[in-house]
């Protein structure tokens, strides 16, 4: 196995265009370790760990910048996350135990685009977007576009995720990430939801809302009919319960080990409900009307 | 290929030559001879090997012994000053938190983490801070017991 540890963005990008599908990149390697145990050693292995200044949080005009190599920890630690992006607090803080917190990165669960990686319904709903290189420059690429299916993303063999950018959700929104697993540590999501929801005015209706779900689909997914059929309207009971059919409808669940798609579906229901009412709370203060 | 790091262990300075492929729990256990160190599930997920990384618990297993290359590590063995046990251990031994001991190396460091980063832990933080930690025999209990001891008795030390 060929090994590197490039001390340069420019140098990483030239080694993966050089080594194309053969490179491996490793970050906390959390992921990419067990794999080299029990699937197969890369023929040559990219460890970015020592480019220096890829581990940040930091506000910058309107938008909130995660630096690739930044653990999942820091996240969960940061004050300024836990004040303005309380959702990504809330997936960081659910995310796996506390010793792979300390390890793995956003960077590395973002790259690894497992449908149920817990960071990603959450930057989806934000609507973020991964800041990557390429030999050719820099691009970058809307969270909604860059999961192809299942440890597919646009990054591809030659791109490199440099930092992720979140638009900081307008103040007044309300938000929650739900995960039903069987373990409250340790567990892979059989359903993840995250909502993002904001109230007009008024605090009566649902101005903007965004229901993104996880493990319930090759590539974490917004179920798109649930959120049309609430824009606009008053936050009735009646019109969330339909919401969390049409989310259960927009889900592409399969079976395996960890659930059937049919009880999967339930939850997605059940899960959306219960986002969406702690959403409007969270946001409002309110109940939803009955 | 071969790779040479540096580190510290347990206070003390090693340079050895590694294959870069290899997991620091491999590195420390076969390489360095670091026994205390468990390998369990070897993915990441039951906490056996958790090692101190730069004062932070990690699992070894899942880190590349190159990442530790400049680090400080702490093990279990680490931990005592010569005969005299650190507290944590002495807590898993007077409750009797111990049961096949397996586990036990990895609880004892993610406790250490957990205690020097808050003297005075709540239920909830003991439980998120051994949450990474499956113990198939005691059924939990006494290894919370034994982490409020060890609790109290490094306060009343300080």
């Amino acid at each position: 196995m060929d090994y590197f540890e490039p001390k340069t963005i420019r140098e990483a990008v030239s080694l993966l265009a050089r080594y194309g599908e053969k490179a491996k990149v490793i970050a906390g390697g959390t992921d990419v370790l067990v794999d080299m145990k029990f699937k197969e050693e890369p023929s040559c292995l990219v460890n970015i760990k020592r480019i220096p200044a890829l581990s940040y949080i930091r506000e910058d005009d309107g938008f909130l910048r995660v630096g690739t190599l930044t653990p999942i920890r820091e996240i969960e630690t940061s004050s300024l996350v836990r004040q303005k992006l309380p959702l990504l607090w809330e997936a960081a803080h659910q995310f796996a135990s506390l010793q792979i917190r300390n390890t793995a990165t956003i960077g590395g669960n973002v790259c690894r685009a497992s449908p149920s990686g817990e960071m990603l319904a959450p930057l989806l709903v934000l609507e973020a977007s991964a800041v990557a290189r390429f030999s050719r420059g820099e691009k970058k690429l809307p969270f909604g576009e860059l999961f192809l299916g299942p440890g597919q993303t646009l990054l591809g063999s030659k791109g490199l995720l440099t930092e992720i950018e979140i638009a900081l959700p307008p103040e007044r929104s309300g938000s929650v990430y739900l995960k039903h697993a069987v373990r409250g540590a340790m567990d892979i999501a059989m359903v993840g939801v995250a909502v993002l929801l904001t109230p007009d005015a008024g605090g009566k209706k649902a101005k903007d809302v965004r229901i993104g779900l996880g493990a319930v689909a090759p590539t974490p997914i917004r179920a798109k009919s649930a959120e049309k059929a609430l824009r606009g309207k008053a936050m009735a009971r009646a019109v969330v319960e339909e919401a969390a059919r049409r989310a259960a409808a927009d889900a592409k669940p399969i079976t395996d080990h960890r659930a059937s798609a049919e009880y999967r579906r339930w939850i997605v229901e059940a899960l959306t409900r219960k986002g969406l009412a702690q959403a409007w709370k969270a946001a409002t203060g309110k109940e939803v009307d009955r | 290929m071969s790779l040479n790091i540096r580190l510290v262990v347990n206070g003390r300075r090693h340079t050895a030559k590694i294959n870069p492929a290899t997991s620091l729990l491999d590195f420390l256990r076969d390489t360095l001879g670091y026994k205390g160190v468990k390998i369990c599930c070897n993915t990441g997920e039951c906490g056996a090997c958790t090692i101190l990384f730069n004062g932070k618990p990690v699992n070894s297993c899942v880190v590349l012994a190159a990442d530790a290359a400049g680090a400080e590590i702490v093990t279990v063995e680490g931990l005592a000053e010569g005969d005299r046990l650190h507290p944590v251990q002495q807590a898993f031994i007077d409750t009797g938190a111990v049961q096949c001991g397996y586990c036990t190396p990895g609880f004892i460091i993610s406790v250490k983490a957990l205690l020097d980063r808050t003297k005075n832990p709540t239920a909830e933080e003991i439980e998120e801070a051994v949450s990474g930690n499956i113990c198939r025999c005691t059924g939990y209990t006494k290894i919370v017991d034994a982490i409020q001891i060890a609790a109290e008795r490094l306060q009343a030390r300080s």
